[in-house]
């Protein structure tokens, strides 16, 4: 039986942060932009609605005169990521352990 | 990259596409701080030996102390440059390394100190720390070149037992160059193969 995506991971560009994050402990937003190659505004507002779903930690710092923006996976952010990546192998009938 | 839906299959291909590029990112970093950290100890090895051999002068010695200090700022440059162009993210091989230089740094530095007060063979000592370090950071990261030349500093760690007089600080600064820097310039070498 096919398991539900969830809607918040299944799109593109929040996939993609969510991937980078699950293989490195943070990421600052540089990297985010090099790595997915899409424009900063619409980084701001993916990883912002990663954020207000408790998938991921923002902090701001600094780097000599610039902010720096770091993002982290969060725990409910890896259990999410799990639960998709499970759901997407129903859809591809690909066996667990 | 979009703010649009995708298939399954092309899901899982962009998951996996987007961690394994972070895991290559990630292991190329570390070329640049066994240069920096082995042409400094290279350099600061020839200025001791040059002006103590010039002068006669042992308190020379005390010039040891700039290696910490210019292996930081050429590390924190190397980190601001890198970061400013192409972001940085931290993994936990990379957390890994830096914790284990930090403690060897810390052995080495409070090491130091002791042998300004008291005789003993302090090169033989860096050597193994540094060669220790050297072969963990190899280990870690499975990269051979760096697991032979750290095996290499621990061996030479006797070298200087066997030899008076200051050529040792020449031996010392040469087998550091051997250790660091070869395996840093092997390790940028493949990094830069990587992206071609």
């Amino acid at each position: 039986m096919f398991k539900e995506l969830n809607p918040l991971l299944h799109s593109e560009l929040r996939l993609g942060i969510m991937s980078i994050l699950i293989s490195v402990e943070e990421a600052d937003f540089v990297y985010i932009r090099e790595k997915t190659g899409a424009t900063a505004g619409n980084i701001s507002v993916q990883i912002e609605k990663l954020s207000e779903a408790g998938y991921i930690e923002i902090s701001k710092g600094f780097l000599g005169k610039r902010t720096r923006t770091v993002c982290k996976i969060t725990q409910k952010g890896v259990n999410a990521f799990e639960e998709y990546v499970e759901a997407l192998k129903s859809y591809l009938d690909i066996k667990g352990r | 990259m979009e703010e649009k839906n995708l298939t399954e299959k092309a899901s899982l291909e962009l998951i996996s596409q987007m961690i394994t590029s972070s895991r290559r990112k990630l292991e190329d970093g570390n070329g640049i701080s066994f240069l920096i950290w082995g042409y400094t100890t290279f350099a600061i090895s020839l200025a001791v030996y040059y002006f103590i051999n010039a002068t006669g002068d042992y308190h020379y010695n005390y010039l040891w102390f700039l290696t910490p200090v210019i292996g930081y700022i050429g590390m924190a440059v190397s980190k601001r440059d890198k970061t400013k162009h192409a972001g940085h993210a931290m993994n936990f091989i990379e957390r890994t390394i830096g914790n284990i230089w930090m403690v060897i740094g810390i052995a080495a530095f409070l090491t130091s100190v002791g042998a300004s007060f008291v005789r003993f063979p302090i090169l033989s000592v860096m050597l193994l720390l540094l060669g220790i370090g050297t072969t963990i950071t190899g280990l870690t990261i499975k990269f051979k070149p760096v697991i032979i030349s750290g095996f290499i500093g621990m061996l030479s760690c006797a070298v200087p037992f066997f030899m008076k007089g200051y050529e040792q600080i020449l031996v010392f600064g040469f087998i550091c160059l051997i250790m660091m820097v070869i395996p840093g310039h092997i390790l940028n070498y493949q990094g830069r193969k990587r992206h071609v």
